[in-house]
């Protein structure tokens, strides 16, 4: 068998691990999810004066630009660590990015070694081996089997020695198949970031995070005429109460006021971008409180959910 | 944190695995992998392997106790993947049969199942690595031995330490739970030979292995291995060559174990008739009694711990005053007794006859406060009484010898008297001091 190529390094850029180390902080347990990215090829040419061909190797660079975390562990895998399915395609968005594909996925765990557990190696490995076997007509395979298949796996670990000291660490790893033996080899994660000494990097690096993928419930219809009618109806309702939404978002930006920028009415310009700049923020501020109320009410849920788990689990 | 830290469901599992285990499986430690520990959810287990324990985290989720735990395995062995070997099919366990696959969190045992399933397969995976090595001494042994039941290997590796591999084989097929009635043991006992090899380098003299004899502490009332005498090692010599004579040999000597409980049975039953009931005796190994014994207003316990080579080697007496207390509030104690008369050969009941008529004697220095007063300075030593011509012994504290009591030094006089609270007849030596018995201590 041929071996994978090996990973140079591992890039990530700053926002993405800065959110990646908030997510594992601020859930009360352990979680995993999916990273994505794209991978770049870098070709690395050796000329040497005493030989006369020159060897050039090809390098690959995976980058991690988004990331979907999952509440907990075991989200789209079992126990043994062979992929679930249907739970993956829950979590993929149904239509990607251009160019981003599944690169890997993450674990964060609290106070535990900084090794690869027993399942996380299974999960790598089904990762790697289930792309490669899957059906090309099913909706996951234009993102799950890219060349090269996702093999990036990023640990992280935190812990709390005192109520003063924080400690993150994390390790990327490469799922590599050399000789037929898949191994899980460490590699350096580069961190991108903004700033002068990362100027050229930033500029070599495209910044693809597409707009979080919100999914719609659809409700399956059932078999028959009024099913389909029904469920049609239910789609037109679901378009219609997008369509306001939008429009709500767009109330007082209508294009008819963008006119009044130009032509004669250009002398009261400057009140008039004042005027759309504090509308705008006002619209800003009223959507942080829409986002903080549903926090809350997102939190206060998920304490329930706890409460119930617990009471299941006799641990009450 | 205590074990009762983890959620009922994972304490479940955790209590289960160290009481129904037929390993003795131990746990290391236990913490918390979440933001508010108000339960704990992780632990390191200690699991016997190839005599000496391996440690693995056991992952849990205290939020979510319902889902199947996650392991970490040492540093050491992180060529260790045990569902890639399993679906491999080099195991007699396919993946899907693991207790993993459908895990049922209602059930205590399911983690008992896991750990042995993975230490099933972690020995293979320690044969497999000790058949990797390139050794032609080592490739012989484990191709005339490995077929023995329950024989296990390791191969110890890292930067600093040379190579070595170990190898435990468990000795004997007998069931030594069954030997003794009455037996608590609650893990299987097993004799084990552990023999290290040093891997070869190549064209190098193979050094001879190392070789000890291993068993779990609980079978050292029984029998002590340390008196199992090693042959030695000779020259080019191989485990299927020393195994069978060794065992034989062995096999021996736990036979004469069994025959020992049963002497040192014998022994305790006969002290009945002197000393009375034991207040306190081994019933199942036989190696302790306890006896009540007084002398006028004075009462006293006498320890008998017997050992595995009775009748060969004689017990050892102590006696321990039940109205002295030292310092420390402890009750004071003598010496270790073992200068009694005694033969192997004798009946039990003149060995307890001989013992009882000593002890007798001994009383002298235990009756009064001052007899006390010299144990404690811990220097009583015994020499004949001459004063009442019945070469008794006589408790003796100051440093020089002196067998004629009755010419005692200035400041000491000595007088006998005859004492019945005992049955039979016999002198009792009593030292008084006239200066006082400080001046007696300072002695």
């Amino acid at each position: 068998m041929e071996d994978d190529a090996p990973f140079e390094k591992i890039a990530i850029s700053g926002p993405t691990l800065a959110s990646l180390i908030q997510r594992s902080i601020s859930s009360p347990c352990d979680i995993d999810g999916l990273l994505f990215g794209h991978v770049t090829r870098v070709t690395h040419s050796s000329l040497s004066d005493d030989s006369s061909s020159p060897s050039s190797s090809e390098l690959l660079i995976p980058t991690v630009t988004s990331l979907i975390s999952s509440s907990h562990t075991l989200s789209f895998y079992d126990p043994l660590g062979r992929l679930h399915l249907p739970s993956l395609r829950r979590l993929l968005p149904p239509s990607p990015a251009p160019s981003t594909t599944l690169l890997g996925f993450f674990i964060a765990r609290r106070n535990t070694p900084l090794r690869p557990s027993m399942r996380e190696f299974a999960v790598s490995l089904s990762l790697l081996s289930q792309t490669l076997t899957l059906d090309p007509k099913d909706p996951l395979s234009p993102l799950l089997s890219p060349s090269p298949p996702p093999s990036v796996f990023l640990l992280l670990s935190s812990s709390l020695s005192s109520l003063s000291f924080h400690t993150h660490e994390y390790r990327a790893f490469q799922l590599r198949r050399r000789s037929g033996d898949p191994a899980l080899e460490p590699r350096s994660l580069d961190v991108v970031n903004i700033g002068p000494a990362f100027h050229s990097q930033y500029s070599a690096f495209s910044p693809n995070s597409p707009f979080p993928w919100l999914p719609v419930p659809t409700e399956v219809g059932g078999e028959g005429e009024k099913g389909r009618e029904s469920s049609n109806c239910m789609r037109r309702v679901a378009k219609e109460q997008q369509q306001r939404g939008l429009d709500a978002c767009s109330q007082g930006f209508e294009v008819g006021r963008l006119s009044r920028l130009m032509g004669s009415d250009a002398a009261n310009y400057t009140a008039e971008m004042e005027d759309l700049y504090g509308k705008m923020l006002g619209k800003l501020e009223s959507l942080a409180r829409a986002v903080e109320k549903s926090s809350a009410k997102i939190l206060e849920q998920e304490n329930r959910n706890i409460k119930l788990r617990w009471k299941v689990a006799g641990s009450d | 944190m205590a074990i009762d830290s983890l959620p009922p469901l994972i304490h479940a599992q955790l209590s289960h695995l160290l009481t129904h285990s037929p390993l003795s499986i131990k746990v290391d430690r236990i913490w918390s992998g979440c933001n508010n520990s108000t339960y704990s959810d992780r632990f390191t287990l200690l699991i016997p392997f190839c005599l000496d324990y391996i440690k693995w985290d056991v992952i849990y989720n205290a939020q979510f106790p319902m889902a199947a735990p996650d392991i970490i395995f040492s540093p050491e062995d992180e060529d260790f993947l045990p569902f890639l070997m399993a679906s491999q099919g080099e195991e007699e366990i396919p993946s899907t049969k693991s207790s993993l696959a459908d895990w049922n969190y209602k059930d205590p045992a399911r983690l008992l199942s896991l750990i042995h399933e993975l230490r099933d397969i972690y020995t293979s995976y320690q044969r497999k690595r000790v058949g990797e090595i390139d050794d032609a001494r080592l490739k012989f042994e484990i191709n005339t031995v490995l077929s023995r039941e329950g024989i296990e290997v390791y191969l110890v590796s890292g930067s600093e330490k040379p190579e070595e591999v170990k190898f435990a084989v468990p000795l004997l097929n007998m069931d030594l739970n069954k030997l003794v009635h009455g037996c608590p043991w609650r893990h299987q006992q097993k004799i084990y030979l552990q023999v290290i090899f040093p891997v070869a380098k190549k064209y190098s003299l193979a050094p001879a292995p190392r070789i000890k004899l291993v068993a779990s502490s609980e079978l050292r009332t029984f029998f002590s291995i340390e008196d199992v005498k090693l042959p030695p090692w000779l020259d080019g010599m191989c485990m299927a060559e020393y195994l069978p004579t060794f065992e034989e040999n062995l096999g021996q000597q736990i036979l004469e174990a069994v025959v020992s409980v049963n002497a040192r049975r014998r022994f305790i039953e006969a002290l009945a008739p002197l000393f009375g009931r034991p207040v306190e005796a081994d019933p199942v190994f036989c190696r302790r009694a306890t006896v009540l014994a007084a002398s006028g207003v004075f009462t006293f316990l006498v320890h008998f711990s017997i050992p595995t080579q009775f009748p060969k080697q004689q017990p050892t007496l102590m006696m321990q005053s039940s109205q002295h207390f030292n310092s420390q509030g402890a009750p004071v104690m003598s010496r270790p007794i073992i200068d009694f008369p005694w033969s192997p050969r004798w009946e039990a009941s003149q060995m307890v006859e001989r013992i009882h008529e000593f002890l007798v004697e001994e009383l002298g220095w235990f009756e009064g406060p001052r007899g006390v007063a010299i144990w404690r300075e811990g220097r009583s030593r015994w020499v004949p009484c001459e004063c009442c011509r019945s070469s008794r012994y006589l408790g003796w504290a100051f440093g020089k010898e002196m067998r004629k009591c009755a010419k005692w030094k200035e400041g000491f006089s000595v007088a006998c008297r005859r004492n019945s609270i005992f049955p039979g007849h016999w002198s009792l030596v009593l030292v008084e001091n006239k200066s006082g018995p400080e001046s007696m201590k300072k002695g």
